[in-house]
């Protein structure tokens, strides 16, 4: 039987995330192209670019056209947290559906109940968590774990 | 990030079971009815809490459920791990388990999603089926009358 995960998270959101500490640790202030990305990450590039131009019109990220062109952060890292991305990419970050309780209609006190209890303190700490890591601290784990933190004294 | 149904019709029945089993017999009739959940989903999802330690089964006519600890031994998070699995927003983030992908070992976002799973658990495990009922007692009463001239 597959395991089936409680509270999950779409592929935008883990794709998208991964994509940006990406482009973190690999823009050095300069532009990136998608397709380096894509590389590097294993993402398919058709993908990145829907999920770029979300970024973009959201104003996380800056994009150049043309030979040289790419994306590049629009703030630095240690300005943009993780909540700020995940909620461009996935929408509410909410561990209920929301539309079954916007306005409380055929909710019972149990479910009330339930639902301050547990749910709105699950969000609450979800949502205190992704707001108190920045773009910055992944890209840090990203050097980490890969080796490279080195580099940052020598650059 | 969202929570399914099972485990939400799970915490609900159980909470519900609570309440009313003080007075002694509670069927899966009654808690469909005032939960609004089918008694069809109600039995898979008993049966799998009964397998799991949660409930025990009563034989004869009247035959039914009942808890198998106390309540305040029963914690959200082991409802929700028996009827759902780990409280994890992504596979990689589930401890002791290494899926396969590529980029376990150099993932720097697997490390957020850990967090979050930790966070996850750490609230459901701090929540017993025993502080819902007093909760829904402190605010409704002890009988649930008030639904009932509302």
């Amino acid at each position: 039987m597959d395991r089936v995960i409680l509270v999950k998270l779409s592929t935008k959101g883990r794709y998208g995330l991964r994509a940006m500490v990406d482009l973190a640790v690999h823009s050095g202030g300069g532009h990136v192209a998608l397709y380096s990305i894509a590389e590097r990450e294993n993402i398919s590039e058709n993908y990145l670019e829907q999920v770029f131009s979300t970024l973009r019109k959201a104003g996380l990220v800056k994009s150049v056209k043309g030979a040289q062109g790419g994306y590049t952060l629009a703030d630095k890292p240690s300005n943009i947290t993780v909540g700020a991305i995940l909620r461009v990419l996935e929408g509410n970050l909410s561990v209920v559906d929301e539309d079954s309780e916007a306005s409380g209609i055929g909710e019972n006190s149990i479910q009330h109940c339930i639902k301050v209890a547990v749910w709105d303190r699950m969000t609450e700490s979800l949502n205190k968590l992704v707001d108190s890591m920045t773009l910055e601290d992944l890209a840090n784990e990203y050097r980490r774990m890969n080796g490279k933190a080195n580099l940052m004294y020598y650059i | 990030m969202k929570i399914s149904t099972k485990g939400k019709y799970g915490l609900e029945a159980l909470t519900d079971m609570a309440i009313y089993s003080s007075d002694g017999h509670v069927s899966l009739k009654s808690i469909s009815k005032r939960q609004g959940i089918s008694e069809n989903y109600l039995e898979q999802i008993f049966s799998v809490l009964r397998k799991k330690g949660i409930l025990e089964s009563i034989r004869g006519a009247q035959g039914g459920y009942r808890f198998s600890r106390d309540l305040n031994e029963i914690t959200v998070k082991q409802v929700l791990n028996v009827l759902e699995g780990p409280l994890a927003p992504v596979d990689c983030a589930v401890r002791d388990e290494k899926p396969a992908c590529d980029h376990y070992e150099t993932c720097a976002t697997r490390v957020l999603w850990e967090k979050i799973a930790d966070e996850l658990e750490a609230v459901a495990a701090s929540v017993t089926i025993a502080d819902l009922v007093e909760k829904y007692k402190d605010s409704y009463g002890s009988t649930g009358l008030i639904e009932y001239f509302i």
